[in-house]
């Protein structure tokens, strides 16, 4: 019994330590700018003023459409194509596929940094800097989504394959309309992933966007907060940065079943 | 109306050895015939290049005289049931069912019509709204007939269908395949490696091995006829004995003698007791099956004594082991028999019944 009220104890620490940064943004972010140097958890003079003052400031609403359109499609075009190349990886015979596949796994162990440069330089010369391109071109080949898909496609059973093929259908059918149906768990974990990551990115749009109009959240939040539009007003910067966390948080909540099943699990089996 | 016909088919994989070598027959219209062998003989291959599914790398395969080898599976009008049934695990069973004829323009009504025919004839009708994960094994084997009935084929091909099956529930579907069959009045290909299978389904067997036909004809012949030692060994349980030993014998009289000389049975009354006596010299393998062995005299039996080891009582019958020259033999007998095991007696071999097969060739003679 003290055992687990120790373990219970334990986790409840832990668990705040995670909630507690968090549940303080949101409470400094609805309190007075002179009410944020408190460490409280419940707003010290509640009030709005700091959301009204960002959207005031900068165009938030239409870099939230902007994140919105860009991770929309690159998450898409990243679960479309990593499902077609995990599928001639997993299921067709083509010469040189493991060479491809282990180019594939190679991309993953360079970090973004050394590909930054030259991928701007792409960038400019394909004159993409201040377009949409730039930010969903360079995305929509995922090699973790590839290799998510390869694997998951591999534990499902030939004959299913086999037997959509007698059924009439053609390649991408047997791809979309019968592997990708079960494989769920892992459509969610990419979707998920690359949801996250894209929308939290402020590095890359910072090099390859200035346009104002064309800038992402993130992007536009950082510059604001380290920019000095904020004019120093802490509950200001601390309201754009929650702003910025809310989409995240509520995808996550909303597939957070799939999510955890799909980590522990490969996927289904007939 | 289907015949198909395999003309010097053969398969292989890259530069590997061939694993179906050169294969010729003709399945008739409307005929039920099983390819039968042990693992890795080729049958399933073959099955999947029927349906497409597999490149045929030699020869010609015919579709009512058209040759199809290069028609991919959709344009074959072939339709398969898997061994593990291969359903659709995100579908209901209608939706299972009705997926190929969507993806033929079929009419919604037409699709209704057909599923819920086919759902009668295999009583799923009470399923159709079921996934494949809420049905069990025999529901699920329904189902994937089902999805083949529906598409109305030429053809029908069944990869050991009944393998995931529990041992009664096998039987039960085997009777009603054949009755599908009669119902359905279409030509059928069945893979299985269950010989009793084979026997009871097939009008006609093709038996295959490392990617050659053995033999390909009724499973009565095949009984009876074995062309081969293969044949003989495979078609039948317990599998025939086989003791191998010289034909011998002069003027009208022909025998077969074992080895160590353990056994000399008189083969004068033999149907083929001309073509033994043109043998006489010849090493050779006598084939005898377990039922041709009883411990009851009759006409044209051969006494032989011999030490039982070992005794299994199946209620209706009793197999009885004895050894004979290093060879396990065994004996069918009649349920009253009384045999003790490790007292010698006497076994009477029905002599007119046994089959003499080529030592070098593994041919019958």
């Amino acid at each position: 019994m003290i055992r687990k009220i120790a373990v219970y104890l334990l986790l409840t620490l832990a668990a705040l330590s995670f909630l507690y940064p968090f549940v303080w943004m949101v409470s400094a972010s609805l309190s007075s700018e002179a009410g944020i140097g408190s460490l409280r958890l419940l707003p010290v003079e509640f009030t709005w003023q700091n959301y009204l003052t960002v959207f005031d400031r900068i165009p938030l609403g239409r870099a939230f459409l902007n994140s919105v359109i860009v991770v929309t499609i690159t998450t898409s075009l990243v679960l479309v194509l990593g499902a077609l190349v995990g599928y001639a990886l997993a299921r067709l015979e083509f010469k040189g596929k493991q060479l491809v596949f282990f180019l594939i796994i190679f991309t993953m162990t360079l970090p973004f940094q050394i590909t930054l440069i030259p991928n701007y330089i792409t960038m400019v010369r394909l004159g993409w800097v201040d377009t949409y391109l730039a930010l969903i071109v360079p995305f929509v080949m995922n090699s973790f989504a590839i290799l998510l898909f390869r694997q998951a496609f591999m534990g499902l059973p030939q004959a299913l394959i086999d037997a959509a093929r007698m059924d009439g259908a053609g390649e991408l059918r047997i791809i979309f309309q019968i592997l990708v149906p079960n494989v769920l768990p892992t459509v969610v974990t990419i979707t998920i992933l690359t949801f996250m990551g894209l929308w939290n990115d402020a590095l890359w749009p910072l090099i390859v966007i200035r346009n104002e109009q064309t800038m992402t959240m993130p992007q536009l939040v950082t510059l604001f907060s380290v920019g000095g539009r904020a004019d120093a007003q802490l509950g200001v910067k601390i309201a754009a940065a929650v702003m910025l966390a809310v989409p995240v948080i509520l995808l996550y909540l909303f597939f957070q079943k799939h999510f955890i099943r799909s980590m522990a699990s490969s996927g289904l089996k007939d | 109306m289907a015949t198909i016909t395999l003309s010097h088919i053969a398969k292989a994989y890259g530069s590997e050895a061939r694993v179906i070598k050169d294969v010729s027959l003709t399945v008739n219209d409307r005929e039920f015939v099983v390819f039968v062998g042990p693992s890795g003989c080729g049958k399933s291959t073959l099955l999947r290049m029927i349906a497409g599914l597999e490149a045929i790398t030699d020869g010609d395969l015919l579709l009512n005289g058209d040759r199809i080898n290069d028609h991919p599976p959709k344009d074959r009008d072939i339709a398969m049931v898997f061994q593990n049934y291969a359903l659709y695990p995100h579908m209901t069973v209608y939706e299972n069912m009705s997926f190929g004829l969507k993806l033929r323009h079929v009419s919604k009504a037409g699709i209704k019509e057909r599923v819920t025919q086919a759902a009668r004839i295999l009583e799923i009708e009470n399923l159709l709204d079921r996934k494949p994960k809420d049905m069990s094994g025999g529901q699920r084997q329904r189902v994937a007939i089902g999805r083949a009935i529906v598409r109305e084929p030429k053809v029908f091909l069944f990869d050991e269908p009944l393998s995931n099956l529990d041992a009664k529930l096998r039987g039960q579907t085997r009777l009603e395949l054949q009755k599908l069959h009669r119902s359905l009045q279409a030509t059928i290909i069945y893979v299985t490696h269950d010989q009793v299978e084979a026997m009871t389904l097939g009008d006609r067997i093709c038996v295959l091995r490392g990617g050659d036909v053995m033999q390909f004809d009724t499973p009565v012949t095949l009984y009876n006829e074995p062309a081969n030692l293969f044949v003989a060994g495979f078609i039948g349980s317990p599998p025939m004995n086989f003791l191998p030993g010289k034909l011998m014998g002069t003027g009208n009289s022909v025998q077969f003698e074992s080895e160590s000389g353990t056994v000399c049975l008189e083969l004068s009354a033999h149907p083929h007791r001309d073509v033994y006596a043109g043998n006489r010299g010849r090493a050779v393998v006598l084939g005898i099956r377990a039922e041709h062995i009883t411990d009851r005299p009759g006409t044209f039996s051969h006494s032989q004594s011999t030490t039982v080891d070992a005794l299994e009582h199946l209620g209706n019958e009793i197999f009885a082991y004895t050894m004979l020259e290093g060879v396990r033999f065994v004996a069918r007998l009649p349920a009253d028999s009384v045999m003790t095991i490790n007292n010698t007696a006497t076994l009477y071999w029905q002599a007119d019944k046994c089959h003499i097969f080529d030592a070098q060739t593994e041919r019958r003679l």
